[in-house]
C-alpha cells in the first residue's frame, strides 16, 4: 500500500514512517497540511494519515480540500485532542477512522493490516456460488455457458450471493445496488434486473435460482 | 458432371420445397395471430467444390453417395429469428411435421462453442417425391437447418470473416474479444426476450 503521512512532529513522523516501511508499505511524509494537499494531488494513495494540529493548514483543512477534489482515499486522523467533538468534526469532514495520541504503534499497524485485508477482499472479483462463477471485474456469469452482465446485474447478483438464503426486500436491493444519485430507480428497476438475471441463470444452465414475486422479497439459493 | 451427379436438380427442388414448407409454417403462425416465426430464411446447396473438399477432409470417397449420405449438409437452410423463444417455437413445429424426421440435434445455444458460437443445428431426413441416391421413390434427402437469433447471426458473420483473414497479427487476442462480444450479444438476446415477456405480462 502507498501511504501519505502528514505529521509535523519530526521525531514521531520518522518513527511512524520507519515502522510502516518495515511492514512493507511505501510512505511519503508531509511536514504540514499544505504539503499533504500537494502530495495528494500528485500521487495516488491507498491510505492517508493526517495529524490534526499542523502548520500552514490543519489536518481538517487539508482533508476538506482533498475531499473537495473528489478524492475518496481512506483517511485516518491522528490527534492529541480527546474531545468527542473533535472526532465528530473529523469524521464529518470526511475522515474514515480516528486515533488519539498517544496511540500504540501496534494498533496503527493492525488497523492498516485490517484495511489491506478488506481492500483485497473487495478486489477479489471472482465469486463462486453453487455451479456459478461470477466475475464482477469482467462482468460475466459462467456455468455450462457464459454470458455478460450489466453493471447493475453484476452488483445485484453479488449482493444476493453475499447474502444467500436471506430474504432481501426490493428496498434493500435498491439501496445496495443503485447509486444514491440515481433517484429515479425504483422497485420496478429491481424487478427488471431480477428478471434479466433469472433468464441469464437459465441460459448458462445454472441450477441457482432467485425466488420472489414482483415486489420482493427475493432470495438466491444454490 | 459434378459430385452431385444426376441429383443436383433434385437437391435444388428439395431445397425449394423445404423453403416453401417453412414459409407455410410461418404463415400458419401469423394467421393464428402469433408473432412471425423468423426474421429471415436463407438457403443454399453446398457448392460442389466445397463438397469435394469436405469429403476429402473427412476421409470419405469423393462420390455422389458420400456427398448425399455420409455428408448431410448438401442442402442447408438458415432460419434467423428475432427472439430466442422463436427458435423454440420453430423447433417444436419442426418436430411435429409429417414430411421430415429429425435425425440429429446439436444445441450450441445451451452449450455455446468455446469461441462463443451460438446456434441450434438440426439434421432433417426429408421425404420427397424425387428419386434419391439409393434409387428409392419417394426419396430421402438430408438437409441441415441452422436456427439462430439476429444477434447470433451477426456475430457468426463477423467471426466467419475473421476466420478467413489469415494476416491477423494477434488472433488469440481478437478471439478473446469476439468471445466477449458473443457473451454480450447473448446478454442482449436474453434482455430482449425478457422485455417481450414482461410486455406480454406473463
Amino acid at each position: 500500500m502507498h501511504i501519505l503521512l502528514a505529521e509535523d512532529e519530526a521525531q514521531l513522523s520518522r518513527v511512524l514512517k520507519l515502522a510502516m516501511e518495515k511492514s512493507g508499505y511505501t510512505v511519503d511524509a508531509a511536514a504540514d497540511g499544505q504539503q499533504a494537499v500537494d502530495l495528494a494531488k500528485k500521487n495516488a494513495y491507498d491510505v492517508m494519515i493526517f495529524d490534526i494540529m499542523m502548520p500552514k493548514k490543519t489536518g481538517l483543512e487539508a482533508l476538506r480540500e482533498i475531499r473537495a477534489t473528489g478524492d475518496r482515499t481512506y483517511v485516518m486522523m491522528l490527534t492529541a485532542m480527546t474531545e468527542v467533538d473533535d472526532k465528530v468534526t473529523g469524521l464529518d469532514a470526511g475522515a474514515d477512522d480516528y486515533m488519539t495520541k498517544p496511540f500504540s504503534l501496534k494498533e496503527l499497524l493492525a488497523r492498516l493490516r485490517s484495511l489491506e485485508r478488506r481492500n483485497e477482499e473487495l478486489d477479489d472479483d471472482v465469486l463462486s456460488f453453487g455451479d456459478l462463477t461470477v466475475d464482477t471485474n469482467e462482468q460475466t456469469l459462467e456455468s455450462n455457458n457464459s454470458i455478460s452482465l450489466t453493471s447493475k446485474e453484476s452488483r445485484l447478483l453479488q449482493y444476493l450471493i453475499l447474502n444467500a438464503n436471506k430474504q432481501l426486500s426490493s428496498d434493500d436491493l435498491l439501496n445496495h445496488t443503485w447509486d444514491d444519485d440515481d433517484e429515479s430507480a425504483d422497485a420496478e428497476d429491481v424487478w427488471f434486473t431480477i428478471s434479466y438475471l433469472r433468464r441469464k441463470l437459465s441460459s448458462v444452465g445454472s441450477t441457482v435460482t432467485i425466488s420472489g414475486e414482483k415486489d420482493g422479497p427475493f432470495t438466491i439459493t444454490a | 458432371m459434378n459430385i452431385y451427379g444426376d441429383y443436383e436438380n433434385s437437391l435444388h427442388r428439395v431445397m425449394d420445397d423445404l423453403l416453401q414448407k417453412i414459409q407455410n409454417l410461418n404463415q400458419d403462425e401469423v394467421t393464428h395471430h402469433h408473432p412471425k416465426l423468423y426474421e429471415h430464411l436463407i438457403s443454399r446447396v453446398k457448392d460442389p467444390d466445397s463438397m469435394v473438399e469436405k469429403c476429402q477432409r473427412k476421409g470419405y470417397p469423393v462420390t455422389t453417395q458420400a456427398a448425399l449420405r455420409q455428408c448431410k449438409d448438401a442442402i442447408g437452410l438458415r432460419i434467423v429469428c428475432n427472439f430466442i423463444d422463436d427458435i423454440d417455437r420453430c423447433l417444436t413445429l419442426l418436430r411435429h411435421v409429417d414430411w421430415c424426421t429429425i435425425v440429429k440435434e446439436k444445441d450450441y445455444i445451451t452449450n455455446a462453442k468455446p469461441n462463443g458460437y451460438r446456434s441450434y443445428h438440426l439434421i432433417l431426413d426429408v421425404t420427397t417425391p424425387y428419386q434419391d441416391v439409393d434409387g428409392a421413390v419417394p426419396g430421402h434427402y438430408y438437409a441441415e437447418i441452422q436456427l439462430r437469433t439476429i444477434a447470433m447471426d451477426s456475430w457468426a458473420s463477423l467471426e466467419h470473416e475473421m476466420k478467413y483473414k489469415h494476416h491477423i497479427n494477434n488472433p488469440e487476442r481478437i478471439g478473446k474479444e469476439l468471445k466477449r462480444c458473443a457473451d454480450q450479444l447473448a446478454s442482449c438476446d436474453v434482455q430482449m426476450q425478457t422485455i417481450r415477456q414482461l410486455i406480454n405480462g406473463d
